[in-house]
């Protein structure tokens, strides 16, 4: 399968004060498309660093992120949001909905901002999917945090991305809504066949993915299977 | 194989982006509350500006329309003499309809059921005056029976005071009249000069036998003529120039009478404009400061828009069409209020304006005051909204995470605007360019100080940082200087606002300062005139029998100058380079005589007027001196009744006028003038009301020629007129004050969102409630009391400058309401700053540290 991510000798250094501090170091490595993986690691191993860089929400130090063919650190701001409306979608620890918009209305903005039509029915069909079909008029402060992450999750699948970024989907989660969020999102992810980069503390939920990246001081220091796929 | 894929995304415009519409109502629609702080403060700074530019309009509008129904005629000419021969002779051959009146001050004697003396207004007239605008008058044929004979009519306020009815009688000199009816209107008449000057009306004929007309008696002439174009009313003019200037007399024409109205409400105007200003200023921080709020809360739905996909011009146009749109309505409705007080306006001011306000909707002001309003909400909304397109998409996931772009070309566009808009402002609503440019250097200066205040006081603690001091003080002042500390933008906002609250204040205390009558201070409260020398002995020994003192006699002698420096009056008068007024040098003094300086006089220059040699030098006022540009040593020729003294300038008195009247331009030696005929005033006191009633009947009865004034009586129609104006004024200043309490509010909650965690933080590790309240108290006690102070220190600067060089009027601060206005700042500031910490004490420390994650 073609790759639909590469990270060649990625580093990351931010100023604090006089000192620079390298919160990624040389990182390099290939996602092929369909794939699923994780990137686990203590804090501030780089973990969510590596994702943002990967998605296109920050540019590197140093180094280079190619995702779906394009070479992100070529581009402006501008046109990474391009990329990411038309290729990526994301779920968040904090679900991140927006609070003035419906429950319909958040699940739908992808694809409004792409200057699609029939987005409400699609959005009816993804919440009625994700369980919510009587919630679609309610605001995210109407719902629980379980409502919330299935709302981001429908959000994230209905531009069908070609790649899913999921920043500890399960975080703010108790137990039983956290493994009902996780059978969810790997179902529908198997479903829409989109790529999943899954950025965890969790390695039970990390051993859902094909492939398992282990980050330590910013420097990639595991690169391996998971148990489903050996 | 890679994917290829191309960035070829289209540029939407703003009104094609349908997206960003429905965004935009989609956010707003759950947000009008947040809005609330922006949309007042473009509400009441547009209200302020279109209610006062839209009053200023149908001001001028109806001076233009019935400056002809307030002048009665085309053409006046004034005397304060008998009209020459020449001059007569020269009306007589006009052909044209005419009036005469002669107006002077007398004493009159109700003989109502409320009996009493008072100093009036005669106004005596024949012919058919008014040509224009109305006479109205109760019963409607008082003017005919008035014109009968011996009947007399007078101003309804006067009427109502002495319970006047139609079978009373008043009388004037030593004639009486019966009353023919009241006056409610009667052009050039009305409004406040029946407020200071009540009037009575008899006819020309009766004046004689009155026996008021004798020597000294200060009579006004007013010639009326009525044309039959504008082209007959120049002709008219060109004709009886020469004459009227060569007599020192003036004349009024309808344009004439425009402008003086129009010059006459200046000080109003400009009070207006400034406080336009004020209001439309504190209305921009207004809008910034609430958009900067509004901005803050919304930084996390514009990291999550641009993390699907939004551009950074996306997320700022959703945005912007709120901030507009709103601006708009803000605009439409601050127009609609402002239109609204524009109606009330006219209650407060009627009285004080001598014309029938015709109140229109003046689409000028109301467009002018949309365009300037939206104007506002974009430019000040702007600012603020430019660091939208700046929010990194990354604080989806830190939300500590920086700006993408501090400095972008449009910021720096937009700041360069805003520092334009205030000076274009200013000049455009003061139509000038000099004005605008003063308003700007007060503003730009009040900033940069309340900076440097700000700065100072953070290096202060800081450098003296009470180590020792409990926690809760320790904290509330680390608060002052720690990073994300909020002293600067504190500081600035609030002191700006104090600024202009307090500069308003400052100059509402010296406009009002101005209208009161500083005869207050002075020790005579009955001044009485026109005292023959054949009556001087007469009225001396009946205010001795009613036990008053006398504490001024003084002679008075009227004469003109007949030449200056060696040049005759008629060769000054041909001399077109000579910049000698021609009132200055055909008017006729009223001079004095003795050795003596008074009490309100000072010699700046020179000696005191003496006889030297034979030669007489007198003394002349500071003022006069200017104007007929002499100085010490000039020689003067006066015409004394037809007598040529010559004399010399010896020195130059300072004189206080108001105190102590009466006081002269010209004051003789002793020793010249005393032959000369004269006229005596006699000033005095008098405490008890019905002392003063007694003494002013006796001296009616016994001189009815002699005049008497009541500087109480005037006293307390000034204090009712005053407290008039004050009112109005207060009225008009509310909307500046208002504008500024917004400001100050939306500037203590903006800073409410950074001291949120912080405070959240030190609960969770165990402050109390009480501690996190007193502190953040404490931190607000501090910036408003010097935020406060420097704005006050600042407010009398320019205060003192809009005083004397805008307003051209006495400095005149009251230190007790700007006490007032910083114990306010103080208090209020610390007020909100409690209302900010309820959130704060409200809410789990564990939620806010969840939303933190």
């Amino acid at each position: 399968m073609p790759n639909i991510l590469s990270v060649e000798n990625l580093t990351k250094s931010f100023k604090t004060g006089d000192r620079a501090l390298t919160v990624l170091d040389s990182v390099s490595f290939d996602v092929e498309e369909g794939s699923s993986m994780s990137i686990v690691g203590p804090s501030g191993s780089g973990k969510t660093t590596l994702l943002g860089l990967c998605a296109g929400l920050d540019v590197s130090t140093s180094g280079a992120v190619t995702l779906v063919g394009i070479k992100l650190n070529a581009l402006d701001e501008d046109d990474r949001a391009y990329v990411r409306n038309q290729n990526v979608g994301f779920i968040f620890q904090n679900f991140q909905l927006l609070p003035t918009l419906t429950a319909l209305e958040n699940v739908t903005v992808p694809l409004e901002l792409r200057g699609e039509t029939g987005y409400t029915q699609k959005g009816k069909t993804l919440l009625d999917r994700v369980g919510l079909g009587d919630r679609m008029g309610h605001y995210p402060t109407q719902l629980s945090g379980g409502e919330q992450q299935r709302v981001a999750m429908a959000r994230a699948f209905i531009s069908s991305p070609k790649i899913l970024f999921a920043d500890e989907p399960t975080g703010n989660l108790d137990e039983e809504t956290a493994e009902m969020v996780t059978d969810l999102l790997f179902n529908i992810n198997k479903e829409e066949n989109t790529t999943l980069i899954l950025v965890t503390h969790n390695m039970e939920l990390a051993e859902n993915t094909e492939r398992i990246l282990q980050l330590k001081g910013g420097k990639l220091v595991v690169d391996r299977k998971s148990r489903i796929a050996s | 194989m890679d994917y290829t894929i191309k960035i070829k995304k289209a540029k939407k415009s703003l009104f094609r982006d349908e997206w960003v519409w429905k965004m935009a109502w989609r956010d707003a629609r759950n947000n009008f509350g947040r809005l609330f702080l922006f949309i007042s403060s473009v509400i009441i700074g547009i209200a302020a500006l279109v209610s006062i530019n839209s009053f200023n309009i149908n001001l001028q509008t109806s001076i233009d329309d019935q400056a002809k129904d307030l002048l009665g005629a085309d053409l006046v000419v004034n005397a304060n003499k008998p009209f020459e021969e020449d001059l007569w002779a020269k009306f007589d051959s006009t052909k044209l309809e005419g009036s005469l009146e002669l107006n002077m001050a007398s004493m009159v004697v109700f003989m109502t059921s409320t009996p009493g003396t008072r100093l009036v207004r005669i106004v005596a007239f024949d012919g058919d005056f008014p040509f224009y605008g109305n006479l109205e008058t109760l019963p409607q044929n008082a003017p005919k029976l008035m014109r009968s004979g011996t009947f007399a009519m007078l101003d309804e306020n006067l009427a109502s005071q002495y319970d006047v009815s139609s079978d009373d009688s008043l009388k004037i000199g030593g004639i009486t009249f019966k009353i023919a009816g009241t006056v409610s209107q009667i052009p050039g008449g009305g409004g406040l000069q029946s407020t200071f000057t009540p009037s009575v009306y008899i006819s020309l004929d009766d004046l004689d036998s009155t026996g008021l007309v004798q020597y000294g008696s200060r009579v006004n002439y007013k010639k009326y003529f009525k044309t039959n174009s504008q082209q007959e009313t120049d002709e008219l003019l060109e004709e009886l120039k020469p004459l009227i200037r060569q007599y020192g007399h003036s004349y009024e024409t309808v344009e004439g009478r425009k402008n003086n109205l129009g010059d006459g409400f200046e000080n109003l105007y400009r009070f207006f404009n400034l406080l336009a200003f004020v209001a439309l200023i504190l209305g921009c921080i207004g809008v910034a400061s609430s958009v900067h709020i509004y901005v803050k809360e919304k930084k996390s739905t514009v990291a999550v828009l641009r993390c699907i996909g939004a551009s950074g011009w996306q997320a700022f146009n959703i945005f912007f069409v709120q901030t507009t749109i709103i601006g708009l309505i803000g605009s439409i409705l601050g127009v609609g209020l402002g239109l609204l007080i524009q109606y009330v306006l006219p209650i407060l001011l009627q009285e004080f304006i001598p014309l029938d306000l015709e109140l229109s909707i003046a689409w000028a002001a109301v467009f002018e005051g949309i365009l300037l309003g939206l104007i506002i909400a974009i430019l000040f909304s702007v600012l603020p909204l430019i660091a939208v397109r700046y929010v990194p998409p990354l604080t989806v996931l830190r939300t500590n995470y920086e700006e993408l772009k501090s400095y972008s070309k449009t910021r720096m566009l937009v700041v360069v605007l805003i520092i334009l808009f205030p000076l274009a402002f200013a000049a455009y609503q003061s139509k000038s360019l000099a004005i605008g440019f003063f308003f700007f250097l007060s503003l730009v200066a009040a900033f940069g100080c309340l900076a440097l205040v700000a700065w100072g006081l953070m290096t202060l603690v800081k450098k003296n940082f009470p180590s020792r001091w409990s926690f809760v003080w320790r904290q509330s002042l680390a608060n002052l200087f720690r990073p994300n500390n909020q002293t600067l933008v504190l500081v600035v906002v609030i002191g700006l606002g104090a600024f202009l609250i307090s500069t308003l204040n400052i100059v509402q205390n010296s406009l009002l300062n101005q209208v009161e009558f500083i005869g207050k201070e002075n020790q005579s409260n009955t001044v009485l005139f026109d005292i023959q020398p054949s009556q001087k002995a007469g009225v001396v020994q009946l205010t001795k029998d009613n036990d008053l003192p006398i504490q001024q006699l003084v002679p008075i002698i009227t004469c003109r100058l007949a030449n200056v420096k060696g040049k005759s009056v008629a060769d000054i008068q041909k001399d077109t380079s000579d910049a000698i007024p021609n009132w200055a040098i055909t008017r006729e003094y009223r001079v004095t005589y003795r050795d003596t300086l008074t009490a309100s006089e000072e010699l700046i220059n020179g000696e005191l007027q003496h006889i030297s040699n034979d030669t007489i030098y007198v003394t002349i006022s500071e003022g006069m001196q200017e104007n007929l540009e002499v100085g010490v040593g000039d020689r003067l020729v006066f015409d004394v009744q037809g007598v040529s003294i010559v004399a010399y300038i010896g020195g130059v008195r300072e004189v206080d006028w108001p105190t102590d009247p009466p006081n002269f331009i010209f004051v003789f030696p002793t020793g010249v003038l005393e032959e000369a005929p004269q006229i005596y005033v006699l000033t005095t006191r008098i405490d008890a009301q019905s002392k003063a009633n007694t003494y002013q009947r006796e001296l009616v009865t016994s001189f009815p020629n002699v005049s008497l004034i009541d500087l109480r009586l005037i006293l307390s129609t000034i204090d009712e007129f005053f407290d008039k104006v004050s009112f109005v004024i207060q009225f008009m200043a509310l909307f500046s004050i208002i504008t500024g309490l917004v400001v100050l509010t939306g500037a203590v909650i903006n800073s409410k969102f950074i001291r949120f965690r912080e405070n959240v933080l030190l609960r969770t590790i165990g402050a109390l409630k009480k501690q996190i309240q007193r502190m953040t108290i404490l931190e607000y006690a501090y910036l408003g009391f010097f935020a406060g102070l420097t704005g006050i220190g600042l407010s009398l600067l320019s205060g003192w400058a809009l005083a004397i060089w805008f307003f051209e009027i006495i400095f005149f601060p009251d230190v007790l309401s700007l006490g007032i206005i910083w114990v306010s700042i103080v208090l209020l500031t610390m007020l909100i700053g409690w209302l900010n910490t309820r959130d704060v004490v409200n809410s789990s420390p564990l939620e806010v540290l969840r939303k933190e994650t």
